[in-house]
């Protein structure tokens, strides 16, 4: 295939990426270095605003911004060089916190407090995804043939709800008295308030990422399980291997790429864990990295964005990312360099 | 190959079927238990005991409810339309999709599925049901509290439809989009294996892993001013993007691509490159290879790829709750709506039964085209 | 396609409409209006009776303030009009991004009282249309069946809570609005304000690192004792389905909600429910609430000509005609609006002396720094203090990125 025809073909799909994902990027990559603040001064003015009665009026001391001549308020923008990253990261107070060792003053830091519950998340709830999902898949394919149909059906809905809905539906089963909070209140006959702390707020997301989850793992191991050889599965059952030796030697090694791309895909969705922090509103509690950047963009009440930090807490989670992927991009380069891809 | 090498101990297979049988409870319950209810009154929905979620005492005794008969007759048809769906569809749609144009089928045959469910479940089931309750005398009376009231004002008094036709049209528009362009392009990759093709494939897989809260954050300004920032550009036409459904259907199709290039790349890579040499021999271009010779036989992978396409574009929220206004709102930040209101209970059965309503067109999908994923998947696509 | 299909299901409805209700608009408007305020009771009954004059678009969202900046920034403006509170129109008066109505209402606001009119530096900026303020509610059945009066002051609260936890009649003797962050902080500028607390210094500099401010989070924390261990995900919503529900017995909520307590369809607990005024803390004078106006906002990126329309729309919207109809959904400053019971602890409170809001651009930024930083020192991660400094800090951050240090 010469140039012009690839080009021709892949065009396309590569123009839409570089305009939506990496221009914005670039932009946020240049935003993090400098911050951007309105020219203001301080006058003193009198509101008057409606009570019950009558009007309140207060005179008080404000800032107002300095409008333009087009009426727009005047800004200006420094390069803070990495400024914004040592706001994010606080590097001072957690390396005053590491001196003491005193884990729970980091703690009381959001970046390293986001941080530690991104990646408990994504460790914990791979090998429970890819257990599960294994597991399922493994019960399905020694199913009846007329049961397999309705329990695939079954099985495929929690990952393919929307999940915002799903875990909605989940909170809703747990929050205050409901009705499985209750059931298991009767059960350990104590009182219990799943949502006033944060380890049992953690159990519940990760609850509710293995449930959604687990399916999408299911179903590609299962389609991976229709294509073992039989031929070789029943040579292991004369040559006497046990139940346990065929999965482990036979079966595992043959889906090996799917367990391996079910990760990849696992590891990148559950990084930016974000779903789950609204969801179960656990933001007293517990926070994830992607909601600290959701957070400082979100405008505040004044209606300012922290966007210089959130660029900086942006492109940090992206740091991450990439360095959890490095040991599986290195894998697809060895395997492109021998040319197996 | 003989049967009795594969039979198992009876403890294991009681040990699976128990262990899937737990499973299915774990999968289904949260989403049935939704669904339940949402055909209940407010006091009855929120009721401290889980039996009188189920049977409704207070909804029955407002004299709505289902007896019987109408449990009976509902779950049948349920079961009737899933065997439909999974048994007969499929070899229909094949006999009669005209050759090469089997997606077409699938859509024709999907959307007919769907509207004869809905009419059948809506229109003639009530009738018959109705019928048999007034001439059975015990078994017609209403035993369970049932009510449509929080989805009639769902779809008639909150015009829920206008949203759903906003999904429609956005989820059109990505699935097909974000297919063409990725089909093209997992070719070209697949069959190019140059060093540029594998950055572009690495390049995009990091693409995939990045928090999306970052780009639409890159987005937003630039959509809410594009107007003023165009109008060099484009004179006076330009348009002010933020609320645009197909502004947002490009944004979705990118943030796609990544996941389809790929999923396609791997899933041609199993289709034999000899195949479309053969054609080049005989002098065709690229373009005519991959028109008559790989277009036939891709299908079963465009589909599987298509159907995640749809999820994504079906049940995004971030993008489509921060770049929408509210004229053009897809279903799912449209429900988030009820829960960011001041609500009031009967609000909150609303949006559980807005919520209901999002799930129930997945779950036709789902009945469709639950073979499909399967083989499609078994075909290649995940072959690493 | 979309347009000809709501096009004839709109004339549909006019033909319905056009028998009765005729003179529910009193012109009809052929240029677009478009709104975005909050979705709760009182703004879906302003909407809809704007709605009756044809051609507007009506955006409810409770999560407007995160839209409205941006929305009104662009250039023409998105939305014409704007529905928003105290402290929402701050970002949009210091980005000018809506204009002074001084003009509009000499011509089409006669029938405004002087009550309604929202003056900055002398400008009319506003249009209030109703007052909002949390105050106390309780369930006089428990009260007078355990012989308790009526509590005045935070201390009788505590004190009623302990009786009525003793007694065991509910499931949680108080409810709370302490949701983290605007909820919660919320709360806190309540408490304080109790207390005499000032906000700042002189030069802006933060000034709740004091003996006030430990205070008022003590005080916070001792009430937390007597809800649901849940309190930090309860918001208003949520309070009011534990009063509906009779989980609780007294809670400090929004006169906004008042009406809900009486709606026989969800509540268990009809007529159980007294108004009354926010209590007093620590012997203090002035109840520990803020006063609330909710109003509407004019964009100023439009044409003069599609300012003076959507005004007139807007009026249409907060006339006498659609307060009858909808009495009890607010606290209305509208004429022909007769106060009933459930607005009676709203009209307490502010007999009481309780404030307004202090809405500025240095107390939104204080605001949001204490929604995210109490939450830690009620699960017990840090000390008051050491609470009341990291909010000061972050406040510190955000005012400096802000312009306001």
């Amino acid at each position: 295939m010469n140039k012009k025809t690839f080009a021709a073909f892949v065009g396309p799909s590569v123009a839409m990426m570089l305009l939506f994902i990496a221009l914005p990027l670039a932009t946020v990559f240049m935003q993090s270095f400098h911050v951007t603040i309105p020219v203001t001064d301080t006058v003193e003015i009198e509101t008057c605003t409606p009570g019950f009665a009558g009007q309140t009026c207060v005179t008080k001391i404000e800032t107002r911004p300095v409008f333009d001549a087009a009426g727009n308020p005047t800004t200006t923008t420094k390069f803070v060089g990495f400024g914004s990253y040592q706001k994010v990261l606080r590097l001072g107070d957690a390396a005053a916190a590491l001196a003491k060792s005193s884990w729970h003053d980091l703690m009381l830091i959001d970046f390293w407090k986001a941080l530690r519950f991104t990646v408990t998340f994504t460790l914990i709830t791979l090998p429970l995804v890819l257990g599960v999902g294994l597991a399922i898949a493994l019960a399905v394919n020694n199913a009846t043939k007329a049961m397999k149909g309705p329990i695939i059906f079954v099985s495929l809905l929690p990952f393919i709800i929307t999940p915002v809905i799903g875990a909605l539906s989940i909170r809703w089963l747990f929050i205050g008295d409901g009705i499985l909070t209750a059931g298991l209140e009767w059960y350990l006959e104590r009182d219990l308030s799943l949502f006033a702390q944060a380890w049992t707020l953690e159990i519940l997301m990760l609850f509710y990422r293995v449930w959604h989850v687990a399916p999408f793992a299911f179903v590609v191991f299962y389609a991976g399980l229709q294509t073992v050889n039989q031929d070789t599965i029943e040579s292991a059952i004369i040559d006497g291997a046990s139940r346990f030796e065929r999965l482990r030697f036979v079966i595992i090694p043959h889906i090996m790429p799917l367990v391996v791309f079910v990760s990849l895909i696992h590891l990148m969705d559950s990084y930016r864990v974000f779903e789950e922090i609204v969801g179960f509103s656990s933001q007293a509690h517990v926070i994830s990295l992607q909601w600290l950047t959701y957070d400082l963009l979100s405008p505040d009440d004044s209606g300012n964005r922290s966007i210089s930090r959130a660029s900086a807490s942006a492109m940090l989670t992206m740091l991450g990312i990439v360095l959890i992927l490095a040991p599986l991009l290195r894998r697809t380069w060895q395997d492109f360099t021998k040319g197996r891809i | 190959m003989s049967d009795a090498l594969f039979k198992q101990p009876l403890r294991l297979r009681l040990a699976s079927a128990g262990f899937l049988s737990l499973w299915c409870l774990i999968a289904a319950f949260p989403i049935v238990w939704i669904a339940v209810l949402s055909f209940k009154e407010p006091i009855d929905s929120f009721a401290q005991n889980p039996l009188n979620v189920i049977m409704g005492p207070t909804t029955l005794s407002n004299g709505k409810g289902l007896s019987l008969i109408d449990v009976v007759f509902g779950i049948a048809t349920l079961f009737g339309a899933y065997r439909f769906a999974t048994n007969i569809l499929s070899p229909r749609v094949k006999a009669y999709s005209p050759q090469g144009y089997l997606a077409f089928g699938w859509i024709v045959g999907a959307a007919t599925f769907a509207l004869g469910f809905v009419f059948i479940f809506t229109i003639i089931l009530p009738a018959i049901t109705g019928f048999l309750n007034n001439i059975l005398g015990p078994l017609g009376t209403p035993i369970i509290g049932h009510t449509l009231q929080h989805y009639y004002a769902v779809w008639v008094d909150n015009a829920f439809y206008e949203n759903f036709i906003n999904s429609l049209i956005v989820t059109a528009g990505v699935t097909t989009i974000s297919l063409t362009v990725g089909t093209l392009a997992g070719y070209g990759l697949a069959r190019a294996g140059t060093m540029l093709a594998f950055w572009i494939l690495i390049i995009a897989l990091v693409f995939r892993a990045l928090p999306h809260s970052v780009l639409v954050a890159g987005y937003l300004p630039f959509f809410i001013n594009s107007r003023e920032i165009l109008e060099p550009l484009f004179g006076t036409s330009a348009p002010t993007l933020y609320g645009q459904p197909w502004a947002v259907i490009a944004v979705l199709v990118a943030i796609n691509q990544p996941f389809t290039i790929w999923m396609l790349r791997s899933f041609f890579q199993n289709i034999p490159a000899e195949l479309d040499e053969a054609a080049r021999v005989d002098g065709c271009t690229h373009f005519q290879a991959f028109r008559w010779v790989i277009m036939p036989v891709m299908w079963p992978g465009v589909i599987t790829t298509g159907l995640f396409s749809f999820l994504l574009a079906y049940n995004d929220f971030l993008v489509t709750s921060l770049l929408l206004d509210a004229q053009n709102q897809t279903m799912v930040p449209a429900i988030t709506g009820y829960f960011n209101r001041e609500t009031t209970t009967t609000d909150q059965v609303e949006a559980v039964a807005a919520a209901v309503s999002i799930t129930a067109p997945l779950f036709l999908l789902v009945m469709i085209f639950q073979r499909q994923i399967v083989s499609g998947l078994t075909a290649g696509a995940v072959k690493g | 396609m979309r347009t000809i299909l709501k096009t004839a299901l709109f004339a549909g409805a006019m033909s319905l409409l056009s028998g009765g209700a005729s003179a529910a608009c009193d012109f009809n408007n052929t240029s677009t209006v478009k709104s975005l305020s909050a979705g709760f009771e009182a703004w879906k009954a302003v909407t809809s009776a704007m709605a009756e004059c044809g051609n507007v678009e009506a955006e409810l969202d409770q999560e407007f303030r995160k839209k409205q900046p941006d929305a009104f920034a662009a250039s023409p403006s998105l939305y014409h009009v704007g529905g928003v509170a105290n402290s929402t129109a701050v970002p949009l008066i210091d980005a000018g991004t809506i204009r002074p109505l001084d003009d509009l209402v000499a011509k089409h606001g006669g029938q405004l009282k002087p009550n309604q009119l929202v003056r900055i530096d002398g400008k009319i900026m506003a249009i209030a249309m109703m007052v909002n303020a949390q105050h106390l509610m309780y369930r006089n059945d428990i009260l007078s069946d355990l012989g308790i009066a009526e509590p005045q002051t935070y201390e009788q609260v505590l004190a009623a809570a302990e009786k009525i936890k003793a007694a065991g009649v509910v499931d949680y003797p108080l409810g709370g609005t302490f949701k983290s962050g605007w909820n919660l902080a919320e709360e806190f500028v309540n408490m304080y304000m109790g207390y005499d607390g000032e906000f700042f210094n002189s030069d802006l500099s933060p000034s709740i690192n004091n003996a006030n401010g430990v205070a008022a989070l003590e005080m916070m924390k001792a009430l937390s004792a007597y809800m649901d261990p849940e309190y930090l995900v309860s918001d208003s919503t949520y309070v009011q389905q534990q009063f509906q529900q009779g989980k609780i017995a007294m809670a400090n909520l929004w006169a906004s909600r008042a009406a809900a307590m009486d709606n026989a369809d969800e509540s268990q607990v009809v007529g159980k429910v007294t108004m009354s005024a926010a209590p007093t803390v620590a012997g203090g004078s002035t109840p520990a609430s803020t006063l609330w106006w909710d109003g509407i906002v004019i964009a100023s990126n439009i044409s003069d000509a599609d300012a003076e329309n959507a005004f007139k729309v807007a009026m249409e919207g907060i006339d006498t005609e659609m307060v009858k109809a909808n009495n009890d959904a607010a606290v209305w400053l509208v004429d022909g609006y007769e106060p009933t019971a459930t607005a009676a602890g709203a009209f307490a409170t502010a007999s009481n002396g309780a404030k307004p809001y202090p809405a500025s651009k240095q107390m939104s930024l204080m605001h949001t720094a204490l929604g995210n930083g109490i939450a830690a020192f009620l699960t017990g991660e840090k000390g008051a203090a050491q609470a009341l400094a990291d909010i000061e800090a972050d406040y510190t951050t955000a005012a400096k990125e802000a312009g306001v240090l």
